[in-house]
């Protein structure tokens, strides 16, 4: 793994106009994409995990979204402060972006080849003819049987397999070096999660790309991500490698999202380990950490003053008052 | 533990129903108020004209031919001496009886019959329903109202009768296939894994959840009644009785020649007013009363 | 032997497939293609199976909530799939469902008290007043306070929602609930604590369930018996532990590989099945499993396997496979 940071976000803070005012999706957020890395943004729904990863292209619909503060920085360019028509010349080209459900992010009346024939055109320069014959090309190369007939099919005679390897195509037509994947796999099942998981593996190592998946399986995130940043109601509170995250979670969101998993196990358990309560309302957060009212270690400390992140003994990092050691 | 907790959060305080929050982006919406606004005080002249507190001196002819502009009469007389401004208000009262009444039977017989078909679809008596939408949307409107007024030619309401007859078939086919679509949701097949039986379903569970729908559809309808009482009075088919603001429009006609316009002025200033407001309104219900949107 | 509380026997749900100019019937899309099994009072059966394999239709077949297109299901020892109406009402007090969404499976113009306390007033149980009560019984059983009754469904969270729809399964008091992916549209943290309430009610109040799912995990913590389902058939059934330790079939083998495992240190073998399930309106003949079966052989492709104890084996296990074993 290289060290040098491809990707900095510094401080980023998202909000949407709700009925009773703003809400603070993304609560001053920072992270590093290394070079060639894989890291996960895990939690639960409601985390802040998709619109942050919306945010690094700054594609949150505006309204309601607004990105209030914070940097997003490329090669030392913030990606925030680009006039649209630059940040548009970069997307796909340098960072590129899946969705969870592929059947709304494909156009259901342009054939497969039209459609990435048009990002190729447009991003590459490239003919038509030239355009389709690379277009077959990558449906070869994210393993789409039979490329010559399926180039010419619309996306709804495609399974949703086949339809989401579609998409990694589209994305990794013009050699993105990050790739946003945001829950690629939950529509799919379990076989077939399977076999487009490993398909992402594959192209990121031939292609020497970083990616941001994420996710809520923390069993994806144990089998391909290098590091992984745990998310709860908008903040970081954890970001440690993977085989550290998991072997030694020092915050208790994290410990207690590890014993909560449905996992198959050797015996059957009497009861599952549960996290109590529920995550709260962003219109209602607690003050000082958003997790005090279901944390089993919980102090007044923690009912009032907001825990910063601090590095851990591996490089990680844990923003908790009481964390496990 | 786990039980405990969950008690906690359901007691979140200020509880509300859909209805409340439907009206709670109602009243945040300046046009929509607006165009209620202005439905309010056309209801009120109306109220006002069936209580009798005015416009009773519609047919009473109180001024010379064609009187002009005065402070007797804010927009003159008639041929024979009425005064054209009572005619309007009176008119419309008419508007909203025909309104009302056309609208609720059309939409509560559209509802009724696209529940059934819908909830029944791919039966014999959706099979009915679809034949008979078919063969009543075939017909065009007027051949229609020509042919039940001509058929009824005494009755009073044969207007009421052709509108109601034509008018809800749309509402019956959006009903059905909303209820196409709820049928298949899980809280239907709940009720009948519980043993509901199937009319309570209909009425219980399916039509309270189209609510917003017919409510929509009334002022649609409401629009489409007013307007048609217009034209249908206007060719003498519509109102028998009283005056409306298509008779006044016929009326005008006689005008033209010599250069009165007061009659057509006032019947359409009215009628365009009370059909921009309601149509706006309907925007607005449809806004605010969408369940996808009320989340 | 006594008679088990559910038994299926040869259940299919064919759906007629129409097309051209006068919607004759072009296909038949077999959705459930002849399953039988048994099903104790008191214990649960685990189904699991990807989407389009049946597991959903196979539920709602059972409970009559559509029609079975042929075979058999006898609650108690009688056919349900005989009964006239009036029969099948009063069966309907020994069978409920809970669903998978907790968003669509709540009226949302009724309150949560009135959607508990509609079986009760269905099946005209007790007076209006011992109703009331038994709805406040039922709402404590779940875990949520007395307060929410007169709440909407819009006011609860997923997990909440939940609560109610099994409360309301509960009304009735039935044997048997028919529980479809009651937690996959829930937060890990959340799907806890739904299981381990279900695993609550079935240890205090007897309850069996057949419990459908894709999760193999979920499966795992609340059954008994475990039913792997392909194409509408069952292609290997046992007890779950059994099952899980040592799987006979090859679909139930690369089904476990592929779950994603939380625990980075144990990286497994992962079997990678080729190409995509068949849709069932033209499913293979032979074994269905065959084209993507990494042991098929000729005889795979002519004759299909039935469902079968295998010698020397569990008695309790059966698969459906021509040349079963350890991966």
């Amino acid at each position: 793994m290289a060290g040098t940071a491809l990707l900095s976000v510094r401080n980023l803070t998202v909000e949407f106009d709700g009925r009773a005012g703003r809400l603070r999706a993304v609560d001053a957020i920072s992270f590093d994409v290394l070079a060639e890395e894989t890291l996960a943004l895990v939690g639960e729904s409601g985390c802040g995990k998709t619109v942050t990863g919306l945010s690094l292209l700054r594609l949150v619909p505006q309204p309601p979204g607004h990105i209030v503060a914070g940097e997003v920085l490329l090669d030392g360019e913030d990606l925030l402060a680009l006039p649209e028509r630059a940040l548009r010349r970069l997307r796909g080209r340098d960072i590129a972006m899946i969705f969870q459900e592929p059947m709304t992010a494909l156009n259901p009346v342009f054939s497969i080849g039209a459609q990435l024939g048009t990002v190729l055109r447009r991003h590459q320069g490239l003919s038509r003819r030239a355009a389709r014959a690379r277009a077959l090309e990558l449906l070869e190369q994210v393993g789409i049987p039979e490329p010559a007939r399926r180039i010419d099919e619309y996306p709804h005679q495609l399974s949703g397999g086949q339809r989401q390897r579609v998409m990694i195509a589209m994305a990794l037509s013009c050699g993105p070096r990050l790739l946003v994947a945001d829950e690629p796999t939950t529509a799919l099942d379990v076989t077939t999660q399977a076999q487009v998981l490993a398909e992402i593996g594959r192209l990121q190592r031939e292609l020497r790309m970083a990616m941001i998946l994420v996710t809520h399986d923390l069993g994806i995130v144990a089998e391909s991500c290098d590091r992984a940043a745990v998310m709860y109601c908008g903040r970081i509170v954890e970001m440690r490698t993977t085989a550290a995250l998991f072997s030694t979670p020092h915050h208790p969101y994290t410990v207690g999202l590890l014993e909560a998993i449905p996992r198959i196990r050797e015996e059957r358990l009497a009861d599952l380990p549960v996290i109590p309560g529920r995550v709260p309302d962003l219109a209602q957060l607690p003050a000082g950490c958003h997790f005090a009212a279901r944390c089993p270690r919980a102090t007044d400390l923690c009912r009032e003053v907001v825990p910063a992140p601090l590095p851990t003994a591996d490089g990680g990092l844990v923003a908790c008052h009481h964390p496990y050691p | 533990m786990s039980r405990s907790a969950a008690r906690d959060a359901g007691d979140s305080p200020g509880h509300d129903t859909l209805w409340r929050l439907a009206a709670h982006k109602l009243l945040r919406d300046r046009a929509g108020l607006l165009a209620l606004a202005v439905v309010g005080i056309y209801l009120l002249a109306a109220i006002g004209v069936w209580l009798g507190w005015w416009a009773q001196e519609w047919a009473l002819i109180t001024g010379s031919k064609w009187g002009p502009v005065s402070a007797e009469h804010w927009f003159g007389t008639n041929i024979i001496g009425q005064d054209i401004f009572q005619r309007g208000i009176y008119s419309t009262a008419t508007a909203f009886q025909v309104g009302l009444l056309v609208a609720v039977l059309a939409v509560a017989i559209g509802a009724l019959l696209g529940a059934v078909a819908g909830f029944l679809a791919g039966g014999w008596v959706d099979e009915v329903v679809l034949w008979l939408l078919g063969v009543i949307d075939a017909v065009p409107f007027y051949l229609m109202v020509a042919a039940i007024a001509f058929a009824l030619a005494d009755y009073p309401y044969s207007m009421h009768v052709a509108m109601v007859s034509t008018f809800w078939t749309g509402t019956a086919r959006l009903v059905r296939g909303e209820v196409i679509k709820l049928r298949g949701l899980e809280f239907v097949e709940a009720a009948r894994a519980i043993g509901v039986p199937g009319v309570t379903i209909i009425f219980r569970h399916v039509l309270p959840n189209t609510f917003h729908i017919l409510l929509v559809k009334f002022t649609l309808v409401f629009v489409d009644a007013i307007k048609s009482e217009v034209v249908l009075s206007f060719l003498g088919l519509g109102v028998k009785e009283g005056m409306s603001w298509g008779l006044m429009l016929s009326e005008s006609t006689l005008e033209f020649l010599a250069g009165q316009f007061n009659n057509l002025i006032v019947a359409s200033s009215l009628l365009f007013g009370l059909v921009f407001a309601f149509n706006m309104l309907a925007d607005a219900l449809q806004d605010a009363l969408d369940p996808r949107r009320a989340a | 032997m006594n008679t088990p509380l559910l038994e299926v026997d040869g259940l299919k749900k064919h759906f007629p497939l129409r097309g051209g100019w006068l919607r004759r019937v072009t296909g038949q899309l077999r959705a459930v293609d002849g399953v039988s099994f048994r099903l104790q009072a008191g214990r649960t059966l685990g189904l699991v199976g990807e989407s389009g394999c049946g597991k959903s239709t196979l539920g709602r077949a059972i409970l009559r909530l559509q029609e079975p297109t042929a075979g058999r299901v006898l609650l108690e020892g009688r056919d349900i799939t005989a009964m006239t109406p009036a029969a099948l009402l009063a069966a309907r007090r020994r069978m409920q469902i809970i669903f998978q969404d907790p968003y669509a499976s709540l009226n949302p113009r009724r309150t949560v008290g009135q959607a508990i306390r509609e079986p009760l007033d269905v099946h005209r149980i007790g007076t209006p007043v011992e109703r009331d009560a038994r709805v406040l019984e039922l709402l404590d059983t779940v875990g949520l306070s007395a307060r929410v009754r007169h709440r909407y469904p819009h006011e609860f969270s997923g997990g909440q929602r939940q609560r109610v729809g099994i409360a309301r399964a509960l009304a009735l008091e039935p044997a048997l609930i028919v529980a479809d992916e009651p937690v996959s549209a829930l937060d890990v943290s959340v799907q806890g604590q739904v299981l381990n309430l279900v695993a609550r009610l079935q240890r205090e109040r007897g309850i069996a369930f057949l419990f459908i799912s894709h999760d193999l995990a979920v499966i795992q913590h609340v059954s008994d018996a475990v039913a792997v389902m392909y194409l509408g058939r069952i292609v290997e059934y046992g007890p779950a532990a059994l099952l899980y330790r040592e799987p006979q079939h090859p679909y139930t083998q690369a089904l476990l590989s592929a779950v994603p495992m939380p625990d980075p240190a144990r990286r497994r073998r992962r079997i990678v099945l080729p190409g995509e399930v068949p849709s069932p309106v033209a499913s293979p003949a032979g074994c269905a499993f065959h084209p993507r079966c990494p042991r098929a052989r000729a005889l795979c492709r002519q004759e299909r396997p039935e469902l079968r104890s295998l010698p020397g084996g569990d008695p309790g296990s059966q698969v459906a496979c021509h040349f079963p074993g350890p991966g």
